[in-house]
């Protein structure tokens, strides 16, 4: 019998094994993340008074992007392998092979917010504040499980870099939302901090419980 | 008794019909090869055998069960060997099999085991994406027969295979159902008791051992 608990931790220390050998996307995301700062840097007119309304959109932004081409590589390298119907064949549940990507992908996206995060600070000033690391880390969970099951859904067409942002980005703006107020508020701005957590933890359960129960008839063909 | 009975299996791509009206009974422990030039229908018979797709009409029993709704509890007992390897080529061969053996549900010294039997245990420790596209096939092959499947289903497995390619297959299929794509018509001889011949998705005849039809 397959354990799913350990189907998904299988899953998931495979793609990271498979990232720290070839190096792929977080250096790559690590360098995007940097160059959108310094865009923003020169785009923007930032001081000291108005940075703590402008940083916490700039960082929305290179996260959205960001997440956009880490959730699409962890089902299009499969694909592209021709190892999705090797893993689909076995008995294992979708819905662990699902949590495991998922929760890959949600590390390398946190592994691009390392980078992200303190870059912030330097750039504009801004407070890396537990308040502010928190917010991000509940809206990636989200962000992520939405992320991945439309990764796998638009896995086997052809025209799915363009499918992905369309089909992801209206659901992930509740998650912009509330995770733009709670940085927004820790980064010294008016408003209840608290209420936009609470707001992220009740989107964090409902679409983690929701993609899982879609996996199943997503990676089931 | 049959192990594997298909009643009129058709599959349409579109609007091309890929496989029309195909029927197959398999006997338990018998190996049959399925010959037919490129564009047959053979790969779409196979990944429908194996339940890696289901088709657009017909029926499907394997070892009693319906191949079309029980799909999952069918894969603990189906190995099957795609045209692609589709391997991990940043892992080595041992953990390819490795992390298989997790998705299987079976101890990981098989890993090793199946190392052993497939002829690459000096190549244990080397990535997938260098090894030749021999020894991919020849890992492809024992990932298949990990779980110690009942029935396998094989899409030209001896493709980019060496001259040893008969023995290795002959050691894989022993004790097993197999169904086998393939355009060598000496090694379907070699390995399979019965053939079956596809032109155009429709089936143009059995045959027993050294009467293919060509």
């Amino acid at each position: 019998m397959t354990n799913s608990f350990a189907v998904a931790v299988a899953v998931a220390r495979k793609d990271l094994r498979a990232e720290w050998r070839t190096r792929e996307l977080v250096p790559a995301l690590a360098q995007f993340v940097i160059l959108a700062l310094v865009i923003a840097n020169f785009g923007f007119q930032i001081d000291s008074r108005n940075a703590p309304s402008i940083a916490p959109g700039i960082l929305w932004l290179a996260l959205v992007f960001a997440g956009l081409v880490a959730f699409g590589r962890a089902f299009a390298a499969e694909r592209e392998q021709a190892s999705l119907e090797a893993l689909l064949m076995t008995p294992a549940s979708p819905v662990a092979i699902f949590a495991g990507k998922a929760m890959a992908a949600t590390l390398l996206l946190i592994g691009c917010e390392a980078v992200l995060l303190p870059a912030l600070t330097l750039f504009f000033g801004t407070p890396l504040s537990v308040e502010v690391i928190a917010a991000v880390l509940l809206a990636t969970i989200g962000m992520a499980a939405l992320g991945c099951l439309f990764a796998a859904m638009v896995a086997r067409v052809r025209a799915r870099e363009l499918l992905l942002p369309l089909l992801t980005l209206p659901l992930w703006i509740p998650f912009i939302v509330a995770g733009g107020q709670a940085v927004q508020v820790a980064m010294g701005a008016s408003g209840s901090y608290d209420q936009a957590m609470a707001l992220l933890v009740d989107f964090d359960i409902l679409f983690v419980v929701l993609t899982s129960l879609a996996a199943r008839f997503v990676l089931d063909d | 008794m049959s192990i594997l009975v298909a009643n009129g299996l058709t599959h349409w791509f579109g609007s091309e019909v890929a496989l029309e009206s195909v029927d197959l009974a398999i006997d338990a422990g018998e190996h049959m090869a399925v010959l037919g030039e490129n564009g047959a229908g053979k790969t779409t018979l196979l990944r429908i055998l194996a339940t890696a797709a289901r088709p657009t009409s017909g029926g499907l029993e394997i070892m009693g069960l319906d191949a079309l709704r029980e799909r999952r509890r069918l894969r603990r007992r189906i190995g099957y060997v795609a045209h692609a390897p589709g391997l991990y080529p940043a892992l080595s061969a041992a953990e390819n099999l490795e992390f298989f053996c997790t998705l299987q549900g079976v101890s990981r010294t098989r890993a090793a085991e199946t190392l052993a039997l497939v002829g690459l245990v000096s190549e244990a420790s080397r990535p997938a994406g260098l090894l030749s596209r021999g020894m991919q096939q020849r890992l492809a092959i024992g990932r298949a027969i990990l779980h110690d499947p009942k029935l396998l289903v094989l899409d030209e497995p001896d493709a980019s295979l060496g001259s040893d390619a008969a023995d290795l297959l002959a050691a894989v299929m022993s004790d097993r159902t197999v169904v086998m794509a393939t355009h060598d018509h000496a090694l379907a001889n070699r390995l399979c008791q019965r053939t079956l011949t596809l032109r155009h998705g429709r089936s143009v005849g059995t045959a027993t051992r050294l009467h293919v039809v060509r």
